[in-house]
């Protein structure tokens, strides 16, 4: 029955079989040893047909497999079963092994006695080694995914129940892998993203797009939230079929949180900016501090916020500006004062550590800061503090940011404080300066009165002088020989004496300007009737006037009497016509004396030069004359004291004038001096 | 001799006339140049004060000047301002004089522009 050799068991087919190169297909006899042999047995295990016949089949196997029964055993299971199928190492001609698939099948007659076995035999090895590296590369994402903490890693099915889990996901979101394997994703979400339907939007968007990216809240299992960073990519397979979604989260709230404080901060450094600034422009320190307190109050979001002035017994604090206060809370609200803790510490406005800005113990949430200031009591201007109503933590940036605020405004009153004094300073310099210039105006003036009284005094003094030298010339020569000489020496006396009267007269009024000025013009009231003196003082003015071409009319009054100084009433009408006269342009000149119940009116008026409205206000005052002094000499003091007289005898004067026009003077007079009148008015008790 | 002050005039005139000199007064410039127009002769110097009503020492300078037939006339400032050399000098004139003038000044400087024919 055994008859292995030439004729192939199953005919044809078997000539088929030899040729095949990918299989390595032969039959065994039933004790193993090798029957057949085709091309692809060859190719696959390095043996020639001629090598391998009759040789048994055990040689394929790894020695391990061997000793083991391996063979055999597998033998055994074709005869019970009719077939088995193995993967395993073979070995090759060479030693070298290869991973085999083994189909081995027993062959029997149609009695069903074993004839022996067909052994197929496929080389594995690519396929095997693919399937490795895939497990490998399986194994190494998977610890990957299973060693990554900082990001939760897990797939969706494309319903949106979460597949897997890795632990950065359940750190991240709380969540055992058993917990929430088959749940879906949206409780991921808060509520009022779900209401909006963001979790299927996130996936219809990663599955349109291949992916979904964005940065939002996400909620742990505890319910707490956490800002995420979340990409949602879609998962197909090679058909292009949805399978699911991997998604990466990873929390960002750290990230945020100090983003959000860099953001703070930043806020923070421009609002110091911007009063620094503002410190600079504003002169005034109110408007200052009351800034501060509101850029403390916008800025860090404390509802009240308190800015309070040290006194000057630094004991107590005054509220000096402050936003969430009661209204007229400012200026009265007072604090006691119990100092810093450590006020001899110099202070470090930069290091809230050292003792600047501090944190109120109070768990209301409130910081303080110091307002230095070396002007003060305790080095302290006073402090600004920032408290919230609701509990609130306030980071090191907020308590920097308060001592800021508060060293502008130390800056800030500091400099307004050394303006004020610069300011004083050349306030000081400038009433100084005032003070010169009306020293040095009055130096003018008086240099100018100087120069015009001795003007005023050196032309009696040439007519007086020339006659003096001229009598005495006259003496030496003998002038008594000569022919009316007598007479002519008594007209030359006469003329001298006229000369020493004038001078006597000027330097009496120049006497009268001392005497105003000091307050001591004196007055000597005697009744008598002044319409006596007005004709009397007229008529010395005929000639004169006559002299200039004026017509000196009198509309004096019958008589007039009452009671005044009668030589300073005389001064002042020899004033007003000695003026009308100069200044009369020769024209005609009226005197006026009017008696109206106890009121007397003297009016002198010419159609002279006038004068001009800008000039009338000054020619009352001392040395002032509205004409050019280069045509018309004179001290310029008859009006101004004319002005006193009148004024010492309680009356007053007034000009009407128009330039070119003339101009009219009225002295308006009681019928008597009031007692206690008659001194200057800067002195009323002078009176003798 | 061109003077506001009538005591002034008349004393210069007393002293110069003492001297035998004539003199013909005015009390401001417009007299003055009236009376030297219609003067039969010529004064040998003008005595002029400055600070004079209706025309004063500079515009009767000015009109003197401007007139060829009194021009030459020397002219001699008088005056009680303290800038009377300025003045004297702004004004071309022969010399200044200031008040109070010393007698033997006047003379000397009506001297030095009048020759006098002695007796």
């Amino acid at each position: 029955m055994s008859q292995p050799g030439p004729k192939p068991p199953f005919g044809d087919a078997q000539l088929a079989i030899e040729g095949i190169r990918e299989y390595a297909i032969f039959l065994l006899e039933t004790d193993g040893t090798v029957a057949s042999w085709n091309e692809g047995a060859r190719l696959l295990k390095g043996y020639a047909k001629s090598e391998i016949i009759g040789q048994s089949f055990t040689r394929f196997y790894t020695r391990e497999d061997v000793l083991a029964g391996q063979p055999w055993r597998l033998l055994d299971r074709a005869v019970n079963e009719g077939r088995v199928e193995d993967e395993g190492w073979r070995v090759r001609k060479d030693g070298t092994r290869f991973w085999a698939d083994v189909v081995i099948t027993a062959v029997r007659t149609p009695d069903g006695e074993l004839r022996g076995f067909v052994k197929v035999t496929r080389d594995l090895t690519a396929r095997k080694q693919a399937e490795e590296a895939l497990r490998q590369s399986e194994e190494r994402m998977r610890l990957m995914i299973d060693s990554v903490k900082d990001y939760a890693i897990f797939m969706l099915e494309p319903d949106g129940r979460v597949a897997t889990w890795n632990p950065g996901a359940e750190r991240l979101k709380g969540y055992a892998a058993r917990e929430i394997i088959g749940q879906s994703f949206s409780r991921f979400y808060p509520e009022e993203d779900l209401a909006a339907g963001k979790p299927a939007r996130e996936l219809e968007t990663a599955a349109a797009e291949g992916r979904f990216e964005e940065e939002g809240w996400r909620v742990r299992k505890d319910g707490s939230r956490f800002w995420a960073s979340v990409v949602l990519s879609a998962v197909r397979n090679e058909a292009g079929t949805l399978v699911g979604y991997a998604k990466v989260t990873r929390d960002l709230t750290e990230r945020k949180r100090i983003g959000e404080a860099i953001l703070a901060r930043a806020a923070q450094q421009a609002a110091t900016a911007r009063l620094g600034v503002y410190a600079l422009e504003q002169p005034d320190s109110e408007a200052l501090i009351r800034r501060a307190a509101e850029t403390v109050r916008d800025t860090l979001g404390t509802e009240v916020v308190q800015l309070l002035e040290l006194n000057a017994e630094g004991d107590r604090l005054i509220l000096r500006a402050g936003c969430g206060m009661p209204p007229g809370a400012i200026g009265r609200v007072t604090i006691p004062f119990e100092g810093l803790g450590s006020p001899s510490r110099p202070p470090e406005p930069r290091s809230p550590g050292a003792g600047a800005a501090r944190r109120s113990p109070a768990a209301t949430g409130g910081i303080t800061a110091t307002i230095h200031s070396t002007a003060r009591a305790h080095g302290l201007y006073g402090v600004l503090t920032a408290n919230s109503s609701t509990p609130r933590v306030f980071s090191d940036d907020d308590l920097n940011f308060l001592q800021a605020v508060a060293n502008v405004v130390a800056a800030g009153i500091e400099r307004r404080r050394m303006e004020e004094q610069v300011l004083l300073a050349e306030q000081k310099t400038l009433e100084e300066r005032a003070r010169a210039l009306q020293a040095r105006e009055a130096l003018r003036e008086r240099d100018e009165f100087i120069s015009v009284a001795a003007h005023e005094l050196r032309t009696p003094l040439t007519a007086l002088q020339l006659k003096l030298q001229g009598l005495e010339r006259g003496l030496r020569a003998g002038m008594r020989e000569k022919r009316g000489s007598e007479a002519n020496l008594e007209t030359r006396l006469d003329g001298a004496l006229r000369q020493t009267e004038r001078l006597s007269s000027l330097i009496e009024r120049l006497l009268d300007v001392s005497r105003i000025a000091a307050g001591r013009l004196e007055l000597a009231p005697e009744r008598f009737d002044l319409a006596a003196l007005v004709h009397q003082v007229a008529d010395d003015f005929k000639d004169p006037a006559a002299a200039v071409g004026s017509e000196l009319r009198v509309n004096a009054a019958q008589s007039v009497e009452g009671s005044w100084d009668r030589l300073r009433m005389e001064q002042v009408l020899v004033n007003l016509l000695s003026n009308a006269v100069k200044y009369g342009a020769g024209r005609p000149v009226s005197v006026k004396l009017d008696a109206a119940g106890d009121r007397v009116r003297l009016t002198v008026a010419d159609e002279g030069i006038g004068i001009a409205p800008e000039d009338i206000g000054r020619i009352f005052t001392r040395f002032e004359r509205a004409a050019p002094l280069r045509h018309y000499g004179g001290l310029g003091l008859g009006l101004y004291i004319s002005r006193h007289i009148v004024d010492a005898h309680g009356g007053r004067i007034d000009v009407q004038s128009n330039l070119g026009q003339g101009s009219t003077f009225v002295v308006d007079l009681p019928l008597a001096v009031a007692p206690g009148l008659g001194a200057g008015h800067d002195s009323p008790q002078a009176r003798a | 001799m061109v003077e506001d002050d009538r005591d002034v005039r008349q004393a210069i005139a007393e002293v110069l006339s003492d001297c035998e000199y004539k003199a013909l007064h005015a009390s401001n410039g417009a007299e003055a140049l009236e009376r030297l127009r219609t003067a039969p002769v010529q004064p040998c110097v003008i005595l002029l004060d400055i600070m004079m009503p209706t025309m004063d020492g500079w515009q009767f300078r000015a009109a003197q000047r401007s007139d060829p037939s009194v021009k030459d006339i020397p002219v001699v400032i008088l005056t009680a301002h303290a800038d009377a050399d300025t003045a004297a000098e702004q004004m071309d004139a022969a010399g200044f004089l200031m008040k109070p003038v010393a007698l033997d000044l006047l003379l000397g400087i009506v001297e030095r522009f009048c020759a006098v024919d002695q007796p």
